[in-house]
This record gives structure tokens, sequence and C-alpha cells, in this order.
């Protein structure tokens, strides 16, 4: 467990220093503060507001720092994991389990940082046409999809050693996914049926089943893609 | 006891590259193992399954008297490694390096702090602590690499390439560092290509050849093997004669020499004693009347031991290959099942023929 706290500690220290974390926190709160602005001033719905934000903001610009955070979160320590950690008394499980928790925890602990105060002031200034469990399916629904894209990152990352090969090929998996869904008649599993319907869902029109399926699959998936990445990572030669 | 037990220790990269051929290592309580061998030998193959870093394919490895493997933190808690010019996270300085060493070992946070101020000083690397570690140069990341491998005081010191990239002074003060650190029940094990640094601190020795222990025992025996056998004599006068008769000093095909200007370098390949062929050499100088300037035994003695030692396995290796080559035409030239054709032997005894079944192992 001290191994486990001792490495959580490095790595969040590490994502605290890095330029990438930053930028990302920049660029999501500058546009959140400006859509307020719209939104208050315009007389908007806080439905489409929040929807447009966290559907052509935050996830793209997430999807590309998650994936880049995730993908680097192993193969960017390649060089150093075996001599200056894993030659210690950790055990591979230990360290992982400290990269999952450090890199998810970042990801939806700034992505919840962002996305609450938005809602309040979003609520209270723009048009309130919101429903509370359909701000909290919305927000969730998101919150999955991060999720699931930050555990796809770091399986990617202790399969492969080469960073930006890693970053490529999750973000070719989430460009071709799209595809691969509607040809499989399962477009609701894409992320862009999600944030197209997240208005909807807001405003509590989307039917129940809908959300539920998608607040059950991704997290599920979420697992089994790190308990790949856990079984992929001891199995490994370092 | 046995701190480090190895049997058969096999390990084959993606079924293309073997690393180590059924290595075995003892090493006791209280030793200071030299392991030397060339490069890609399979030093730092070994240490790498001794910390649990990689998997054997095959045989096995008890550190501590216990089966390693990557979930054993705590064995490795009582484990220190250097490995051969370590990497560190960059943007750290090497009080929050060894912090963050401490943290993983489990040591309460002031008693870390006391200890790597002990151990920076010990390394000398006081004056750089504040500086990132991304500006150190190859001695001060081995310095520093030592300044963790000691920070949990560990019972089993693992030391890969410790003099590597250090200057001659640094060098000085690691293996002094090593000497002092031997003893107290600590057990290090080196694995270095510089034969000076193991005859300074090792009590025993280990040769390394293409995967295999070729020779393993104390340093003292290495030391009399080295020995055994070679005299060097500087002469003047007439060495015509002496060149002549050299090969009389023993058996033929017994001994083999080489001059290199005035000096002659004897070795004697029988099993006699060093006095013996001393006074033969000595004996033969009378005879031809040349003038003694210089008379030596063993120069570069654990060198030449271990190239020796190299060349005789290269030589073994020769042997076994057209061994099993030899198997490989009997067998061409009968089917399996024919009565009369020779059975092919289980895996364990081709083994210990030497003659491995198949030819990539």
């Amino acid at each position: 467990m001290q191994a486990f706290l001792a490495i959580l500690r490095y790595d969040l220290g590490q994502l605290a220093r890095s330029w990438l974390v930053r930028i990302w926190v920049a660029l999501l709160v500058a546009p959140a503060l400006f859509l307020t602005v719209v939104a208050s001033t315009e007389n908007e719905l806080a439905s489409e507001t929040l929807g447009a934000y966290l559907g052509a903001v935050l996830a793209p610009l997430s999807g590309v720092a998650v994936a880049v955070i995730t993908a680097a979160a192993v193969s960017g320590e390649s060089g150093i994991i075996a001599d200056a950690i894993l030659s210690r008394s950790v055990t591979r499980t230990e360290y992982l389990w400290a990269k999952i928790a450090s890199r998810i925890g970042v990801t939806l602990g700034l992505y919840f940082a962002i996305v609450i105060p938005l809602i309040y002031l979003v609520t209270r200034y723009a048009v309130n046409d919101v429903s509370a469990a359909g701000v909290l399916v919305g927000v969730l629904m998101v919150a999955v999809l991060l999720g699931f894209l930050a555990a796809l990152g770091i399986t990617l990352s202790t399969l492969m050693r080469n960073v930006l090969m890693a970053v490529l090929v999750l973000l070719l998996v989430i460009v071709s996914s799209g595809v691969v869904l509607q040809f499989l008649g399962l477009t609701w599993l894409s992320t862009t049926a999600v944030l197209n319907d997240l208005p909807d869902t807001f405003r509590g029109d989307t039917a129940a089943w809908d959300s539920v399926r998608v607040l059950l699959l991704f997290p599920m998936m979420s697992v089994l893609a790190l308990a790949a990445a856990v079984w992929t990572f001891r199995q490994k030669d370092l | 006891m046995l701190v480090v037990e190895t049997n058969d220790l096999t390990k084959i990269y993606d079924n293309r590259y073997i690393a180590l051929n059924a290595l075995t290592l003892n090493v006791e309580k209280g030793m200071v193992f030299g392991l030397v061998g060339p490069n890609g030998a399979g030093k730092s193959t070994t240490f790498r399954i001794l910390l649990g870093l990689q998997k054997a394919t095959a045989g096995t490895a008890d550190v501590l008297g216990e089966p390693m493997s990557a979930e054993r933190a705590d064995l490795r808690r009582r484990i220190g490694f250097l490995p051969t010019n370590p990497r560190f996270p960059r943007n750290l300085t090497p009080i929050q390096y060894l912090e963050f060493v401490g943290a993983i070992c489990g040591l309460p946070a002031d008693r870390a702090k006391v200890q790597l101020a002990r151990l920076l000083q010990a390394v000398d690397l006081t004056t750089a602590a504040s500086q990132r570690i991304e500006g150190f140069s190859t001695g001060m990341l081995t310095r520093l690499g030592i300044a963790a491998a000691l920070m949990n005081d560990p019972e089993l010191l693992i030391l890969d390439e410790p003099t590597s990239g250090l200057d001659p002074s640094g060098r000085k003060q690691t293996i002094e560092l090593i000497r002092e650190l031997s003893g107290r029940d600590r057990t290090i094990i080196i694995a270095t290509h510089i034969l000076g640094d193991v005859e300074r601190v090792c009590t025993d020795v280990g040769i390394i050849s293409a995967g295999r222990m070729i020779y393993s025992g104390p340093m003292t025996e290495m030391r009399r093997l080295a020995r055994h056998g070679t005299v060097s004599v500087e002469i003047e006068g007439n060495t015509t004669a002496f060149e002549q008769q050299v090969h009389t000093l023993d058996e033929i095909g017994s001994l083999a020499w080489e001059r290199l200007g005035s000096e002659f370098r004897i070795t004697f390949l029988g099993a006699e004693p060093l006095p013996n062929y001393v006074q033969r050499v000595l004996g033969l100088v009378d005879r031809t009347g040349v003038e003694l300037l210089h008379i030596r035994t063993g120069a570069d003695e654990i060198e030449e031991a271990f190239l020796r030692r190299l060349e005789e396995d290269r030589t073994r290796g020769f042997l076994r290959a057209a061994a099993w080559a030899a198997t490989q035409d009997l067998q061409a030239g009968a089917t399996p099942d024919a009565p009369g054709a020779p059975a092919i032997p289980a895996e364990s005894e081709t083994r210990d023929a030497g003659i491995p079944r198949d030819p990539a192992v």
C-alpha cells in the first residue's frame, strides 16, 4: 500500500507539472466562461449550451488530452520503469493500479471540477430547461465515455513501448469506432450518438433504457480493458 | 546459506535469441561475487530475472531462499540494485528521487531523510542534491544509482557495471565504497568487464559466456589457476638460442609461448606446481647463456585466466557442434522406427552429453 501511495503521489506530481494538463485546463475553462456569458446575455437554453460545450469543446479536447496522458502512462516511462521503480519493492499490480488511479482520477477530477461549476452557472444565468436527473445522467454519460477512453489508453500503454504509436492507435480506434459501430448496427454505442443526444438527456427526454445501457456498458468495457492491461503488464518482460 | 541459487536458468527471447543457457549460479551469504563475461554473455539478463523484472523461460531462480517473481516486492525490499547506465525520472532532484525510493521501500519519512543525506554524502552528490537529474553526467547517474540501491540498507546488493562511466577517482571511490559495504552479513554481486575491479573487491568469481557459467569459484582459486603455468622472462644476449630451445621445456604440445621483443611469455599447460616450471625456465636461461633481466609469474593474471577460460569454452563449443552434427548424420542415415536405428536420447541425457537436440539450442 505504501508503494501504491508513493507512486500515486509521484505520478500526480508528474501530471501537475505537465504542460499538457495545464494547457488542457486552460482550453476547457476559457470557452466554459465564454459560453456562460453568451448564454446569459442571449437567453440561450441551458440544455443546448451544456450540450454544445460538452459535445463540441470538452469531448474533442479532452479526447486528445486524455489519449496522450493515458497512452503515455506506462510507455512514457519505459526507459525508467525497470531501473528506477520496479526493481524496488513494488509489485507490478501496485504500480499499474497507481497509474490507473492517477490518470483516470485526473481525467475525471478535472472533468467534474470544470463541469459542475459550469452547470451551476449556466442553469442560473441561462434559460433553465434542464431536469436534475437529466443533468446527472448526462454528466455521468460523458464521464463514463472519458473513463473508457482513459482505460483504453492505459491498456495500449502497457502493450506498446512507443508513446506516439500508442496515442495514434488510440485516436485511430476512436475515429474508426463510429464507422464500425454503424456497420454493426450499434450506432447508439458510438460517442457521437451519445454526445448528439446530450441536450435531450439534460432535459430528461431520453428514454431511460438508452441512458442505462450506456451507463452500464462503458464501465463494463472499461473494467475489461483495465483487466487486460493488468494481465498484460504482469506478463511483460521489462 | 545460499542468497542466490539458480538451477538451469534459461531465457530465450521471442524464440530467437538464447540469452541464458541452463545457467547455474550459487552465491552464499557474505560473499562479494564478481560476475565476469563479455558483452551479451547474459549478466544483465541474469540480474533482471533475479529481480523479477523478467521471467525465466525455464529453470528456477531463488533469491534469499525464496522463488523470485514480478509480484515479490517483499523480496525486493531486501535487495538493492544498480543497473548499467541507470535512468531516473529526469525532472526530479536526487533528494526527491531518493525520498520516492524511501517511500516505496516503506521507510518512515524522517528516517528516509537521514538515510538519503548520508548516502548523498557517501557518493559525493551533496553539492548536486538540488539540481535536476536531467543535467547529470553518466558518472553522477551511476553514483545516484548506488545511493538509491542502498536506501533500504539491503541484505543483497546487485551492481551491474558499478564503475561504468566513472572517472578514475570516481572508480576508486566506488571500489572503496563496495569494500566498505561488504561483510556485515551483506552479500554483493557485481557484474563488470573490468577485471581489476573484480580482483580488488571480490571474494568469489563466476565467468559467464554465451549464457552459461563456465567457471565459478573463490577468487584465490582463480588467482592460483591464473598464476599456474605462466612464466615471463625478459632476456638479453643470445635470444635466438633461447628461442630455439623453448619448446624443450616441456613435452611437445603442453606449452605455448610467445615473444614480445625481448620478453618471452611461456604458458605451461601441464598440472605441475609453478616452481617446477620456474626452475626449468631458469635452467634454460643458464644453458643458453642469456642474461636474465626480469622474471615474473602470472602477469595480468586474472585477465589471462579469464581469456583462457573463454577460449577453452569456445573450443568445447566447436566440439559440441561437431558432436551434434555427427548425431544428425546418424539420424539422417536411419529411419527412426527402423530396427537398429540409434535411439534419440532423452532431453536430460542430451544436455548432459553437451549435445543440444535443437540446433538453435
